[in-house]
């Protein structure tokens, strides 16, 4: 369980909340590089950390994060016009370049400064790999740009897709690092999941529910070692990276793809899901990106022209008991992502961890809630900058191993849980 | 529409307006964790969590470790647990009805220990965790490894008592 306070400090994220002051430290995504796709395009509506945006990429190829609703008279830059380097209100004409600078009045005198005075809050928004990020705190203290591995090899090595989820995002991202769900929840999609199948380490993954953990405090966040039985020798080690605030990396298998996620606050209630999958040293094949856009591995099936899940909580997540009876899904909810979608809303909005009664066995999820409101705390009270803003702390990778009973992961494996460019990842 | 559940709808519960009709009652504690400081560097640890609040069903001790007769070091040894005023208590009785132990070291001084409080759980079915403690810590993890089913490594002085919050001990 969890006081209702720190239940509270931890999933509100709005401004001037302590996770939201939090958040707002880190570069973090905010539309896909797709969403914007040339210059003078459709402006995109923007919700993040409970503010209302609207993005913008104007002639000069410039991306633009700015309130969403003009000054004038409060309406929304949705309705206006992309045009001549920068956003036009529909309603009067008022027009807004990328920093949200007022550039024309059109019903002010031609050689009157009106303008100059009038200006909406904006946010930087840069393009690193197939995302944009936004960093949304103290203009002056905005740390240097992400370097997270899957943001940074060769595009035809990388994917990233995104998906609406209706809960709140910590326990979305609880999910991410709670690896012993694998083996009941997912169970199925081992054996048959483009993107999951085939693996030596699935048979290990399905032979032993019973894993022990162990969570390695490093630079940035945690490393959640769950080791299996492998053979009469040795473990199987699936190690799972968490980094603040809400950047986790699932242990890959076998050749298949190295992937993970992002949990990025629309407001309390609502989050996307950044997921990604890349090869560290080789493309992506044709197949491996197809399996991706039709919603296979750790992605969605979304209604098309949206990232709004095809199966979701208005449709029961199109629950099909005869598939569960026979075998094909444990939960009957078809997609790794939805099952897991599936079950975090059905928490509700935000879930009430007064009720809740962990076990020995969730400590990384107990030490990452901890590392996160510590973290909150000692900026609201000291400005001390938390772990994780500093790219250093980005370069990390998951990885599963088979190691000899008596080694450790941490101790045998350290150099395989960092990007290491031209070296595949570790997997089994 | 395979498998749509419209039967299922008014048992949907994942709106906040839903959310007020889950059901609300007091939930049972824990069964019972046992807390065992391995080395005087864990007993302060252990002094200071069982001092920060009113606990429900935890005991909080610090072991002694007796020697076999030859005095060699190798399992199996008989462990003494000292509850916090001093008291002498045995493992055995001590392990009854609990659902969960948690060995903190500093060191790898009570490795004889965690291997005989580790036996003793296995064959009770309880849950064992490991907290270490310090920074340099790889011999303390490898004493304790092979005995606890999650092992948090480094602590820091608020684990423990999350954890023991996290289980409703």
């Amino acid at each position: 369980m969890l006081r209702q306070e720190i239940n509270e400090l931890l999933t509100k994220t709005g401004p001037g909340t302590e996770m939201g002051d939090l958040f707002r430290q880190y570069w973090i995504p905010t539309l896909l590089s797709e969403e914007l796709p040339e210059n003078d395009c459709p402006q995109v509506r923007v919700k993040i950390l409970s503010e209302r945006l609207i993005a913008f990429r104007d002639s000069q190829g410039r991306y633009g994060l700015v309130d969403e609703f003009c000054a004038h008279r409060g309406v929304s830059l949705w309705f206006g016009r992309n045009e001549d380097n920068g956003l036009r209100c529909a309603y009067h004409g008022w027009k807004y370049d990328v920093t949200g600078q007022c550039v024309e009045v059109p019903s002010e005198a031609s050689n009157s400064r009106f303008c100059a005075n009038v200006k909406l809050k904006s946010y930087p928004l840069v393009k690193v790999g197939d995302v944009l990020w936004t960093f949304m705190g103290d203009p002056a203290k905005a740390p240097p740009l992400p370097e997270y591995e899957f943001a940074h090899v060769p595009a035809s090595q990388t994917f990233t897709s995104k998906r609406l989820q209706e809960s709140n995002w910590l326990q979305a991202l609880e999910g991410g690092i709670d690896s012993s769900h694998v083996s009941f929840l997912h169970s199925s999609g081992l054996q048959s999941d483009p993107l999951f199948m085939g693996a030596e380490g699935n048979k290990y993954n399905l032979g032993d529910y019973k894993p022990y953990f162990e969570v390695v405090d490093a630079p940035g966040g945690l490393f959640i070692g769950a080791r299996r039985n492998a053979e009469e020798d040795s473990y199987y080690w699936r190690i799972t990276p968490w980094l603040m605030p809400s950047f986790t990396m699932v242990p890959p298998r076998g050749d298949h793809p190295m992937h993970g996620h992002f949990w990025v606050p629309i407001d309390d209630e609502n989050c996307w899901v950044y997921t990604f999958d890349y090869q560290p040293v080789r493309d992506l094949t044709q197949a491996e990106r197809q399996a991706m856009k039709d919603g296979y591995g750790v992605h969605s099936e979304n209604i098309p022209g949206t990232y709004l899940p095809v199966r979701n909580k208005s449709n029961d997540y199109l629950m099909d008991r005869a598939a569960q009876k026979r075998g094909e899904t444990f939960s009957g909810v078809a997609g790794i992502a939805i099952q897991d979608a599936s079950l975090q809303e059905s928490m509700g909005p935000i879930v009430d961890r007064t009720k809740e009664r962990l076990a020995t066995t969730d400590a990384g999820i107990i030490k990452a809630r901890a590392k996160l409101r510590k973290a909150a705390l000692a900026l609201r009270d000291e400005g001390k900058t938390p772990e994780g803003v500093d790219p250093a702390h980005h370069r990390v990778r998951s990885a599963s191993v088979v190691l000899p009973r008596n080694e450790s992961f941490i101790e045998s494996v350290s150099d395989k849980l960092k990007v290491q460019p031209g070296v595949r990842q570790a997997s089994v | 529409m395979s498998g749509w559940t419209a039967q299922g709808k008014a048992a949907q519960a994942a709106s906040a307006a839903e959310l007020r009709y889950r059901m609300s009652y007091p939930l049972a504690p824990s069964r019972g964790v046992r807390v065992v400081a391995l080395d005087s560097g864990a007993e302060s640890v252990v002094r200071k969590v069982a001092a920060s609040s009113t606990w429900n069903k935890v005991r909080f001790y610090a072991a002694e470790t007796i020697l076999n007769s030859h005095g060699i070091h190798s399992a199996p040894v008989e462990v003494v647990l000292h509850g916090l005023d001093g008291a002498a208590e045995s493992l055995n009785d001590e392990l009854e009805d609990v659902d969960s132990t948690i060995m903190v070291a500093t060191s790898d001084f009570g490795s004889e220990a965690a291997a005989t409080i580790g036996a003793a759980c296995s064959v009770r079915g309880i849950m064992t965790a490991g907290l270490v403690h310090g920074e340099d810590t790889e011999h303390t993890v490898s004493a304790l490894r092979p005995y606890a089913q999650v092992l948090l490594v480094p602590a820091d002085d608020g684990d423990l008592e999350a954890i023991l919050t996290a289980m409703r001990a």
